[in-house]
């Protein structure tokens, strides 16, 4: 709301600095964002008389305060700010013969949609420009001046927050006024000059047999006052908020009328504002003012009565005020009210339909008294205050992960449906129905592509050495309907390990499968998640032949694995990119609550080393497995050392050579008793795995 | 030559060497001549047998005091070379200790992340319990059980990502209030923190995306100045000095009376300067009571009961605090800035 300061002299006295002004009504809610000055020149320029200047305050009106969306209601507020009280326009209105009930006849037939509604016929008026006053006060609230008639039904809006519509009453078939529901197919063309199709549930102003306005929206042009137009019916109605913003929505269409009514405009201004527009266009457009109003009023609002208890104000706004002072502070904001045994009786005006009971009579004692004389306090019970256990579990994730060198990052939910693709989720990927745009048309399924875009992006801005990890929601298409969300936790690692590594064989720096493998024992070793087993996998984003999923127990926990070029191509990432993704409740659910102590060894171990030749197709973890169970309990670790393959070991075949921890807890052991384990172990990988030793 | 002579002669021989030797090797060499089994010094003592009765024991007693002389100048000289020695060979081992380290690549909290850990921090401390809520949310708990009447002019202000017509992507994180607040007793104190979502075109100050925190109490008498003094307890922690907290009137549907609420500008100190226009003010978030049509509709007597709330951003914080001019910034993650924060 634009309020124009020489305006609001008309209505308030005050002699206060504006910066006081404005500083008072932005501590009683109704926020000043720019204080505007406005030149003779601007005034000229927008066609305005440029024999004044001004002051403008833009101000934000709260959607619960339609009252404030007028020149009075903003005075009103100003009122204990000042030290004064609104004063309302003048009307005296001498109409002649014959009346406006002789000239129209108005009739209601959806009252739930429209509980009022004024008119008043004003005849031989002459349409022309407006005077200088009155284009400054339209130009000053940032409206445009049209002619003599549609300036005073915008002035008298702006003044009393009254949206009004004028019709040329001699295109008005049969003098009649229907208010109803559109009929299926009826069409307007609106003074715009677009057709709108108009659908059953909305509200429209129709004659004997079409409609002639948008109600509270916007007039039609077949009505429409022009240069011919010798008589016209000014409308002043009170129309359903809700409906009002449905068709306004509906039809796309906003404007300074329906932003009123969807805000609530006051049922009991309709007829001082129909008359206060009749005054002034029987004033400035020499019109003649049909004697009376017509005034249908089918839902009469009366002044609702709520009872206060002071100490309850007190109570809520921590104050000790006065039940005097109470009633003083409503009656300054026109809230009148007396104190009847203790007890404060206020009468709610029909301009603050957002007060309803004693909590918001509360909010507008505490608003005169002013928010910034509360004091501060603390609540007295002292509760223990705790984390998520999400939010305690996330931490060590990010812990462990960070530690591993990897950067923490934040990506964005919503993506591009192709990321679901690339993650072969896209028959699981939530939709989102009315997107910003198709790059934001669907909730992410998984990190890892999110993460790989974040590689991408990093690459492209030089950054070639890239390990990057998140923890966060990822969103599939539930059952019932209701779309599920869950967290998980991703990395994504390209290039180098460290940077600076003049002192290191580069090869021994590159991130491959073995690091990012690495990554996830990590992670689970801090979690104390223990026996995970990696198995071959296909995955839509994972290199045929280099892609694991990791199990626990017989439970899948995620995947992890070197990036399918394809993959990396369609995201722009460049060189081996490689990713893991786990189920961050599996995780949670396997990591045990509780870790008991283990007292380490104290006896001394002893290694042996051997060489293992196998065929290509004997995995490691058989070897490892085998080397446990024939080692009769005495092998505390195997290491892997090297792995050889070439014409020594033959095609087809391997060389690993581990290294194996031998321990026993009850004894020093000696290197006959090894040697004999040893041999046993030996025997069984030759027996059960093929394998011979070099 | 008498023996005595001889004896003279070898222990001026032998000082002479062991002063004159320049390695340990040489050292040893000498010990062997002297010293060792078939060493000068040894030999002179088996020659013992042919003096007479008188000569034996003062011949004996002047070998052994030569051997032990002998002995311990060849230790002596031995330390003062292995000394040199050793010192030598770490002169030999210099390093040049400007060039660059091998850089551990080590992994940095996410900025935002790690604000919003500071703020449940103080939060916990403060009592409350945090709980994890949903992003996709029903329009029920968004609107609905917040107090928006239907077709409010208030949901302007919340414009929505819709996934059907009953459920969209939460617009504040107020939205979990109602999945929490019937299911608990008073007193209570909860907060929740995560992603909202608002149809809002993306530049520097605005995203589709961005983070809230959401706390509640609920107890006997809470009242607005309890409200006003948890934030300036909140934004004393947060901001490590004494802040004060305006409130200003404002409207959200689920709060009565509803405010806005500003800290003291934690970088003029409430002297005013760019970052807060000069107002000294920084607004951060909205706050009130809880509506008594919130909690009746979860069924706590408003009588009995009185409760507040309160909400704000994230994104701002460390972007006042750091000076960050773009929101999109923390979710583009470029290295070279999340690497500095």
């Amino acid at each position: 709301m634009k309020v124009s300061i020489d305006w609001l002299r008309e209505y308030i006295d005050f002699d206060c600095s504006l910066d006081t002004l404005a500083d008072g009504l932005t501590m009683a809610g109704l926020e000043v964002e720019e204080v505007i000055k406005l030149s003779k020149e601007d005034f000229t320029r927008a066609g305005g008389s440029g024999t004044i200047d001004d002051i403008v305050f833009d101000s934000k009106v709260t959607p619960n305060r339609g009252d404030w969306l007028s020149m009075i209601g903003v005075a009103r507020e100003a009122g204990p700010v000042v030290g004064g009280r609104v004063k309302m326009p003048n009307v005296k209105l001498d109409g002649s013969e014959p009346t406006s009930s002789d000239l129209i006849k108005i009739r209601i037939d959806d009252p739930d949609l429209c509980g009022r509604y004024v008119g008043i016929v004003v005849r031989n008026v002459e349409i022309k420009e407006s005077p200088g006053w009155l284009k400054d006060r339209v130009i000053a609230a940032g409206m445009r001046p049209i002619n003599n008639v549609v300036d005073i039904t915008n002035f008298v809006m702006l003044e009393l927050g009254q949206p009004l519509h004028a019709f040329d009453y001699n295109l008005l078939n049969d003098a009649q006024i229907v208010v109803r529901r559109a009929k299926p197919g009826e069409t307007i063309t609106s003074i715009d000059g677009n057709e709108r199709r108009l659908e059953p549930d909305m509200l429209v102003i129709a004659d004997s047999n079409r409609p002639v306005a948008i109600a509270g929206v916007m007039g039609g042009e077949d009505s429409e006052i022009s240069r011919q137009t010798q008589d016209i019916l000014i409308e002043s109605a009170n129309f359903n908020s809700v409906s009002i913003r449905r068709t306004s929505k509906r039809l796309g269409l906003v404007t300074e009328s329906s932003y009123r009514f969807e805000r609530g405009v006051d049922p009991s201004i309709a007829p001082l504002a129909a008359m206060r527009a009749a005054q002034l266009i029987h004033d400035l457009a020499s019109g003649d003012v049909a004697k009376g109003i017509v005034d249908a009023r089918p839902v009469p609002v009366e002044p609702l009565e709520i009872k206060v208890r002071p100490e309850r104000v007190n109570l809520v706004l921590g104050t000790s005020i006065t039940a005097e002072n109470m009633a003083r502070f409503l009656n300054s904001i026109d809230i009148e009210t007396h104190l009847e045994d203790g007890i404060l009786i206020s009468q709610v005006p029909t301009f603050r339909p957002d007060i309803t009971r004693e909590i918001d009579m509360a909010e507008e004692v505490g608003r005169v008294y002013g928010y910034d004389k509360l004091d501060t306090t603390l609540p007295d019970v002292t509760l223990q205050g705790k984390d998520s256990p999400e939010g305690l579990f996330r931490n060590k994730i990010r812990r462990s992960l960070m530690a591993c060198g990897a950067q923490e990052v934040l990506t964005h939910s919503m993506v591009e449906v192709k990321l679901a693709e690339i993650a072969g989720n896209a028959n699981k990927a939530v939709s989102i129905r009315n997107p910003l745009s198709e790059e934001l048309n669907s909730m992410r399924t998984m990190l890892a592509p999110n993460l790989l875009q974040v590689v991408a992006r990093n690459q492209a801005y030089g950054t070639v050495n890239v390990s990057v990890f998140e923890t966060g929601k990822v969103y599939f298409q539930g059952g019932s309907g209701r779309p599920d969300e869950t967290l998980s936790v991703a990395g994504a690692m390209v290039g180098d390990l460290w940077r600076s590594n003049w002192s290191l064989p580069a090869e021994a720096l590159q991130v491959d499968f073995f690091t990012c493998k690495g990554a996830v024992e990590s992670l689970l070793g801090a979690l104390n998640i223990s026996g995970a087993n990696y198995i071959p996998v296909e995955h839509p984003m994972l290199h045929p032949t280099r892609a694991a999923k990791v199990l626990v127990g017989d439970r899948e926990i995620g995947i992890l694995g070197e990036v399918v070029p394809a993959v990396s191509d369609a995201l722009d990432v460049r060189g081996r990119a490689y990713i893991y993704e786990l189920d961050f409740r599996a995780l949670m659910e396997l990591a045990p609550e509780m870790v008991i102590y283990q007292e380490p060894a104290r006896y001394p171990a002893l290694y042996r080393h051997m060489a293992v030749v196998v065929a290509d197709d004997v995995k490691y973890a058989q070897l490892v497995e085998l080397v446990i169970r024939s080692g009769k309990g005495l092998v505390e670790a195997v290491d892997m050392l090297d792995v050889y393959k070439g014409e020594q070991v033959g095609a087809g075949r391997r060389s690993l050579t581990l290294s194996v921890v031998f321990r026993s807890r009850e004894k020093t052991l000696t290197d006959d008793e090894v040697n004999a384990v040893l041999g046993e172990i030996k025997e069984a990988l030759a027996q059960k795995a093929g394998a011979s030793f070099r | 030559m008498s023996g005595k002579d001889e004896l003279v002669g070898i222990r001026t021989a032998a000082l002479g060497k062991v002063q004159a030797a320049e390695s340990s090797a040489q050292l040893d060499e000498i010990d062997t001549q002297y010293l060792g089994r078939k060493g000068e010094l040894t030999l002179q003592l088996r020659r013992i047998g042919s003096l007479s009765q008188d000569e034996r024991k003062d011949f004996g007693q002047s070998v052994n005091d030569i051997k032990a002389e002998l002995s311990e100048a060849i230790a002596q000289r031995r330390q003062a070379l292995d000394a040199g020695e050793s010192k030598a060979k770490l002169a030999a081992e210099a390093v040049d200790v400007t060039l660059p380290g091998r850089f551990y690549q080590t992994g940095r909290p996410h900025i935002l992340i790690e604000t919003i850990e500071k703020i449940k921090r103080i939060f916990i401390g403060l009592g409350y319990e945090f709980v994890e809520t949903p992003e996709i949310e029903d329009y029920k708990y968004n609107f609905e059980a917040l107090n928006y009447p239907p077709e409010h002019p208030a949901m302007d202000e919340q414009m929505s990502f819709y996934i059907n017509d009953d459920v969209l992507l939460r617009t504040h994180t107020t939205a979990y209030q109602h999945r929490v607040m019937p299911y608990r007793k008073p007193p209570m104190r909860v907060a929740t923190i995560g992603k909202t979502y608002r149809y809002e075109n993306v530049d520097a100050t605005h995203g589709h995306t961005f983070h809230q925190v959401d706390c509640f109490a609920i107890d006997h008498d809470i009242s607005l100045t309890d409200l006003k003094g948890t934030i300036q307890q909140f934004a004393v922690e947060m901001f490590g000095m004494d802040v004060n907290v305006r409130f200003r009137p404002d409207f959200f549907p689920f709060v009565e009376p509803g405010a806005e609420f500003a800290v003291t500008c934690f970088l003029c100190k409430g002297e005013g300067c760019g970052v807060c226009k000069g107002s000294g003010w920084l607004e951060l978030g909205g706050a009130g009571l809880i509506h008594p049509n919130i909690l009746e509709k979860a069924g706590i007597d408003s009588e009995e009961y009185t409760g507040f709330a309160f909400g704000f951003g994230i994104e701002r914080m460390p972007m006042l605090e750091h000076g960050i001019k773009d929101l999109r910034l923390f979710m583009e993650n470029d290295l070279r800035f999340l690497r500095q924060l």
